[in-house]
């Protein structure tokens, strides 16, 4: 995220994209929809977050490849992030002796990421998505896990603030991420 | 069925003071002047004050910040269009804190009499002092909120959470150079 502390030069901005499909395997939204046998809310919900963590250290690869610099440097900062908050979450799967979901081999990106505004665009909104899992898992968890699920929302809206910057976006910030 | 009514009507008004006289004396039996004194809310009908909502530290942090926004934006109006939109964030937190809460409206400006420090306008601080002090101000306003969202029941956690990260994100940007 250092990378993505400063604001880079402008570059051409699309129009927000509206999509909300973005990198999610077969299953979609619903916090509680995940079919994990005998699990709690929190299960759900950190499934949901695991899920989301994978999309996005997938995502980052197409991202990372059209960007040069210190952006190229950001996208491999928040892809070892993703990696980070994944195994963690796997920890935590196997500490409570439930079998973590596995990544899927392949997601569907929402656009194809043909050059560095797609890049941008793409990565503005796989923080949002993350953001919005982990902020949904905030009502389903609390002590240590909640904290960490607010720290995961924080950063994910960070480096969302920052790849908005990065791609020309003014204001970088919204009024209520993990939301949007 | 009228007179029914009248009947009870009139058992309440005879029994009533009565009734609630010898509550009283039973609450003071033994107990002295404080169980009298706490009788005497069985004669007034006022609602005892309701423990203050634990939002309202952070609702008040909030109108803070937009009064801080609001002097920063009229000392100086070229960084308007960086400010301004932080501000409205804190608007529309103020405004869905509000709501969470449910209660009518503290005016804006009167939480200020407790907690933060006082503004210390200084000797007109240039452009990035000033940014420095409201990133300073939104790091102090996201550790708050982070508190409260950890500490919140899990309906008020998506809220709070999202105002940890926008207070956060405000503190980030601000530290941007242009």
């Amino acid at each position: 995220m250092v990378g993505l502390t400063k604001p880079v030069k402008p570059t051409p901005t699309e129009s927000p994209a509206t999509g909300r499909a973005l990198t999610e395997p077969a299953q979609t939204e619903a916090p509680t929809g995940s079919p994990d046998p005998g699990s709690t809310a929190a299960t759900a919900a950190l499934t949901e977050a695991l899920a989301a963590e994978y999309a996005a250290i997938f995502a980052y690869g197409p991202i990372g490849v059209k960007l040069d610099d210190e952006l190229a440097e950001a996208a491999r900062e928040a892809e070892a992030a993703h990696r980070a908050r994944r195994d963690a979450l796997i920890l935590a799967f196997a500490a409570d002796g439930v079998d973590p979901p596995a990544a899927e081999a392949s997601y569907a990106l929402p656009f194809e990421v043909t050059g560095a505004a797609d890049a941008l665009r793409l990565a503005v909104l796989v923080e949002e998505r993350v953001a919005a899992v982990w902020r949904a898992a905030l009502a389903a968890s609390d002590g240590t896990t909640r904290a960490e699920a607010l720290d995961a929302l924080v950063d994910a809206a960070l480096r969302a603030a920052g790849w908005r910057a990065a791609a020309g976006a003014a204001p970088a910030t919204v009024p209520f991420p993990g939301t949007v | 069925m009228f007179g029914v009514a009248r009947v009870v009507f009139t058992m309440a008004v005879r029994y009533g003071p009565r009734l609630t006289r010898r509550a009283v004396l039973a609450a003071a039996g033994g107990v002295g002047v404080a169980g009298v004194l706490s009788g005497c809310s069985l004669f007034t009908p006022e609602e005892p004050a309701l423990p203050p909502d634990p939002l309202e530290p952070l609702l008040a942090s909030a109108h803070q910040l937009i009064a801080r926004y609001q002097e920063a934006i009229s000392a100086h109006p070229d960084l308007a269009p960086r400010l301004q939109p932080i501000q409205q964030a804190h608007e529309a937190h103020a405004e869905a804190l509000q709501e969470l809460i449910g209660r009518s409206p503290s005016p804006p400006g009167t939480g200020e009499a407790g907690s933060p420090p006082a503004p210390s306008p200084a000797a007109h601080p240039d452009d990035a002092a000033v940014l420095a002090s409201l990133a300073e101000l939104e790091r102090a306003a996201a550790h708050q909120a982070r508190l409260a969202c950890l500490a919140a029941p899990a309906e008020r956690t998506g809220l709070l959470g999202s105002i940890t990260a926008a207070r956060a994100t405000h503190a980030e940007v601000l530290t941007w150079s242009d």
